[in-house]
């Protein structure tokens, strides 16, 4: 019996971990080098279950990893090349040191450097794994690209993120997938879908930073340095899917007439041409030559009960996307000097929009402002001096508005100078009873195809009578959306037109069968099926059953409470208005 | 020494030597009169042994050789005269004018003739100016790269010499440099393609470090399940509706008021009592023993006195054997009855068949409620921030601006929070990175501030 006596700390989680610093002495590398390898190789920290027992019966607070982790980490090639650096910062600082220049010289030429592509395929083994991951690496990219070049982080770093972002805007242009947009005090948000996946990023305004100081650059450049290698082959694939040329090239008709324009003003050939791909405002060239696409329809397989019901609501979603892909076709948008340029021109090109801007506001202008054929005219300032009568005068919400409802708004919510209805989240999906703002409502109604003004005409009566006139100017001019909706309606006059007619001309009608009734008839079943079907539930699920719908009666009675509320406000501030008016 | 006086010994023997000298006798050894020294010491054979002779003899060589390059004793004497027949001025003068007519330029200078060395004797070399470190090993490892030469290989050297010189005429720089990463105009290719697959044994491969060694699946797990981008609360719009500006306002207030909360009750804490000592109640505390002391005084050897023992006493009588026998009995009677009891107990458990059944039931339900709590919990713990470093992470304060900080248009748009700020503590909320803080500047010294003179004058 007996035999040796077990010892604490030997087996179990105790070897399943590795503290910190124990890692960094087997890897043989600094702490700096340490946090940079496992953010290169995406060896994350773990939290043991028994923090005592892995500590070695300490409590106190440390890191740990896995020891397989660190044991896999043994195998990479860049341990050795971060020792290598390491000895070349020794080299560089004695020869420094010793005034020997020449010395320093061939040293720099020699700086050893290491490559993150092998980790990249590593890491993401296939495509579809790096698109996955992809929402860090282009909010990364688009922070660091607005980073002034102050030394805060290299200026190379910053010059090759501004590059992967303008490629990324490019081939989101170029594939028609943006799909959401919501401006925020952070920053701007998008939303796209790329070959299936959906991916968000956030974008700062620009010239917003104060750079805040209890953030690690370091660590932020090393998660940098590895998402803008993630993000440049994933650029280079997708343009490949798209058939562009990698790295792009504008088309040659619009290259030829930047070429005239401002040449002067950049001093290098290839700023110059990296601007002019910043601008956003030409297409870019494909390798194959872009034949017209066609419309890609769903294919249609016989199919029964549900499934119908999914194919019909996908065949719907499709069809919507397609709209909203072609919602600015055939628009001409102009830019005002104090809008936000480059996003405006992104939303603007994904939908298939036309846009320039003042020729000395940015390179890559392509028309002029007195262009007569411009349709809207985005300006964000209360009053323009000189107005176009054959466009309209419109704020930059209109178009992040339109990206999110997926149809062309009436302009005249968005007028020069009148006040904005609220920038609602397009994040926000509402469930059956959460309270929905009523600007959501019509919002929802006019995706339906009703017409707005009926509800706008009762909510503010006096408002809109002083618009109208404006209104009806703009309106004759045209605006595609609403006269579809005006067609129809005219459609459905004359329909009930003929049918009076006909009532009046023939004096006995047969007798039909009423199709509602059926329909309540089917409901009436329905609802008896469902409470024959509370009624046969077990006790058990019965009590579940309630509480469920005891918590939506309670949701819509919020929602119900909070609607009350928004109408008592809204009729507060009707009536101050009025006030107003009166003393003015 | 020994050798000179051999020499001297083999010269003065040899009946051809002439002495250039002439005072060179041999009486000159009997002058002075010897002095009996002991010579079994090395220092008095150089301080009592007469080397003069030895020495002039030797000048003498010197200057023969010197003067003429050898000694005249041997010279032939073909080289010492030679037949004057008269004609060599000639000559001389047929030879002179030219120099002459060069010119006094030709004419070497008299300082140089004073410097230039006049003897005859070469000077001695430096042997170890012309001693070759490792000259074995040089020529050993020449000797073998002529043999590989005639074999046709050629050293390390010169093949990369030639690939570089064949790179430089096809025009393609011969080392690639390795390109920095962060190249604004680096080039990228497809990472993803299939490439041809890799026939060689992947054994092979891997001990050979030509293939890495494959990742495991556990490190592509994602550390959190929550999003990269958590985009903000639709009350975060630059331009909001009212209601939900008003939710994201009130969330942020109560994160607030929870804070304030916090901060309220650490001053309670730490709050100072009502009853600060006064000047009374310091003397009071000062003079407390000394003036009852006298009141109880007199108790006190009372106390002393009372010789009583604390605690119960070791001391036990034995128990009889009768005792003992009644103890046993009761306890065997004891055991007995629990026993019984057991049985009868078992046999009432028939009856409770349900309240027993009931329990179970209970008890079970109750198992499965903790589970799914258990489960639940783990759910929301892989959402959560873990622990790992010295810091916790603490959630950010939420960003909102105030109904009148809203502004009414994009152009007066004020951007609140820094993303920069956002996109680094979401990778610690995600477990990516571990919480940290900056590391603060520790001094060993506490900074001194003085005031100068000068700027005290000035206040």
């Amino acid at each position: 019996m007996g035999g040796l006596q077990k010892k604490k700390y030997e087996r179990g989680s105790a070897t399943n971990y590795i503290s910190r610093n124990k890692a960094r002495k087997k890897l043989r590398l600094s702490l700096a080098d340490f946090r940079r390898l496992c953010i290169l190789k995406g060896i994350y920290p773990h939290e043991p279950k028994h923090k005592k027992k892995v500590n070695k019966g300490s409590t106190a607070p440390r890191t740990f990893y896995l020891l397989k982790d660190i044991r896999f980490l043994l195998h990479e090639p860049i341990v050795g090349k971060f020792r290598e650096y390491k000895i070349f910062v020794r080299k560089l600082k004695k020869a420094y040191g010793k005034a020997e220049w020449s010395g320093v010289e061939r040293l720099r030429e020699n700086k050893p450097a290491y490559k993150l592509d092998h980790i990249i395929k590593e890491r993401y083994p296939t495509f579809i794994d790096a698109l996955r991951d992809v929402d860090d690496a282009l909010s990364m990219c688009f922070l660091f690209s607005t980073f002034a070049r102050s030394g805060k982080c290299h200026v190379q770093v910053i010059q090759l993120c501004r590059r992967l972002s303008v490629e990324w805007m490019n081939y989101i242009i170029t594939s028609q997938s943006l799909r959401k947009v919501f401006l925020t005090i952070k920053g701007i948000y998008y939303q796209a879908d790329v070959l299936g996946q959906t991916i968000t990023w956030i974008v700062p305004y620009q010239f917003t930073h104060d750079h805040p100081t209890d953030v690690d650059y370091r660590v932020m450049a090393t998660f940098t340095e590895f998402y803008t290698t993630l993000l440049g082959f994933v650029n280079f694939r997708l343009y490949q899917t798209l058939n562009l040329v990698y790295p792009p090239k504008l088309d040659g008709q619009g290259e030829f007439s930047f070429k005239s324009e401002c040449e002067e003003d950049y001093a290098l050939e290839s700023e110059s041409y990296s601007e002019k791909l910043s601008a956003l405002s030409a297409s870019l060239v494909r390798t194959v030559p872009s034949v017209d696409e066609e419309e890609v329809e769903l294919d249609h397989f016989p199919v029964e009960g549900e499934d119908l019901e999914k194919m019909e609501a996908r065949e719907k979603i499709e069809l919507e996307l397609n709209k909203q892909k072609k919602l600015f076709e055939g628009l001409k948008f102009f830019l005002n000097r104090e809008v936000p340029r480059e996003s405006l021109a992104f939303v603007i090109r994904c939908l298939g929009g036309q846009v320039s801007w003042d020729k000395s506001l940015c390179i890559g202008s392509t028309y002029d402002e007195t262009d007569e054929t411009i349709t809207h005219h985005i300006v964000d300032r209360p009053s323009i001096d000189k107005q176009y009568i054959n466009r309209y005068y419109i704020q930059p919400q209109w178009v992040y508005d339109c990206v999110n409802g997926k149809i062309l708004l009436p302009v005249e919510d968005y007028f020069l100078g009148v006040t904005l209805p609220p920038h609602l989240s397009p994040f926000v999906e509402e469930s059956e009873g959460d309270y929905v703002p009523p600007e959501k409502l019509k919002l929802m109604a006019l995706q339906r195809g009703e017409k707005p003004q009926a509800a706008a005409a009762e909510e503010e009566e006096e408002d809109e009578e002083e618009e109208e006139e404006e209104d009806d100017e703009e309106e004759d001019d045209q605006s595609e959306g609403e006269d579809e909706a005006e067609d129809e309606e005219n459609l459905a006059e004359m329909e009930a037109k003929r049918a009076q007619g006909k009532s009046l001309s023939v004096k006995v009608t047969p007798g039909k069968a009423k199709p509602e009734n059926r329909m309540r008839a089917y409901q009436e079943e329905k609802a008896e099926e469902k409470r024959l079907a509370i009624m046969m539930m077990k006790k058990r699920e019965k009590y579940l059953y309630d509480k469920i719908m005891f918590g939506k009666k309670r949701n819509v009675r919020e929602a119900n409470k909070l609607a009350a509320k928004r109408k008592a406000h809204d009729e507060a501030g009707k009536a101050d208005k009025k006030k107003k008016k009166k003393k003015c | 020494m020994a050798a000179a006086r051999r020499h001297k010994r083999m010269a003065a023997s040899q009946p051809g030597f002439l002495p250039l000298k002439s005072n060179l006798d041999g009486d000159s050894f009997n002058k002075k009169l010897r002095k009996r020294v002991n010579k079994n010491k090395k220092k008095n054979w150089n301080k009592f042994s007469d080397i003069q002779d030895v020495e002039e003899f030797l000048d003498d060589v010197r200057l023969q050789e010197r003067a003429t390059g050898g000694l005249i004793s041997e010279r032939t004497d073909d080289s010492l005269f030679f037949v004057d027949i008269g004609e060599k001025d000639e000559k001389d003068k047929d030879t002179q004018p030219q120099t002459t007519e060069k010119g006094k330029r030709s004419k070497p200078l008299r300082i140089d003739l004073i410097l230039q060395s006049n003897s005859h004797i070469p000077a001695p070399k430096n042997v170890l100016a012309f001693q070759q470190p490792n000259a074995k090993k040089q020529r050993r490892t020449l000797e073998r790269v002529a043999k590989s030469a005639a074999k046709g290989i050629l050293p390390r050297r010169e093949k990369l010499l030639q690939l570089r010189r064949a790179a430089a005429a096809s025009g393609v720089s011969a080392k690639e440099r390795p390109e920095a990463k962060n190249n604004p105009n680096r080039a990228f290719y497809d990472l993803w393609c299939a490439g041809t697959p890799e026939t060689a044994d992947p054994y092979y491969l891997e001990q050979t470090k030509k293939k890495l060694v494959k990742r495991p699946d556990r490190l592509n797990e994602k550390p959190s399940v929550l999003p990269a981008i958590e985009v903000i609360a639709p009350g975060g719009s630059y331009n909001p509706d009212f209601f939900s500006h008003q939710d994201l306002l009130r969330e942020a207030h109560e994160v607030e008021v929870k804070k304030i909360k916090v901060e309220e009750k650490l001053a309670r804490r730490l709050a100072v009592k009502e009853d600060v000592a006064t000047a009374e109640s310091t003397f009071k505390e000062q003079v407390e023993g000394l003036i009852e002391e006298e009141e109880i005084e007199p108790e006190d050897p009372e106390v002393d006195t009372e010789d009583t023992v604390i605690g119960p006493t070791a001391t036990q009588e034995k128990k009889t054997e009768k005792q003992r026998k009644k103890e046993k009995a009761e306890r065997i009677k004891e055991l007995q009855r629990k026993a019984e009891r057991r049985v009868i107990d078992k046999r009432q458990q028939l009856f409770q068949l349900r309240s027993i059944s009931a329990n179970l039931k209970k008890q079970e339900q109750r198992t499965k409620m903790r589970q799914a709590q258990r489960k639940a919990k783990q759910e929301a713990q892989k959402s959560m921030p873990r622990r790992l470093g010295r810091l916790k992470f603490q959630t950010p304060e939420l960003d909102v601006q105030l109904s009148g900080e809203l502004a009414s248009s994009l152009r007066s748009l004020k951007p609140e929070g820094s993303i920069l700020k956002d996109r680094f503590l979401s990778l610690q909320k995600r477990n990516i990175i571990e919480p940290r803080e900056r590391a603060k500047v520790k001094r060993k010294y506490k900074a001194k501030y003085s005031e100068k003179r000068a700027f005290r004058e000035i206040q």
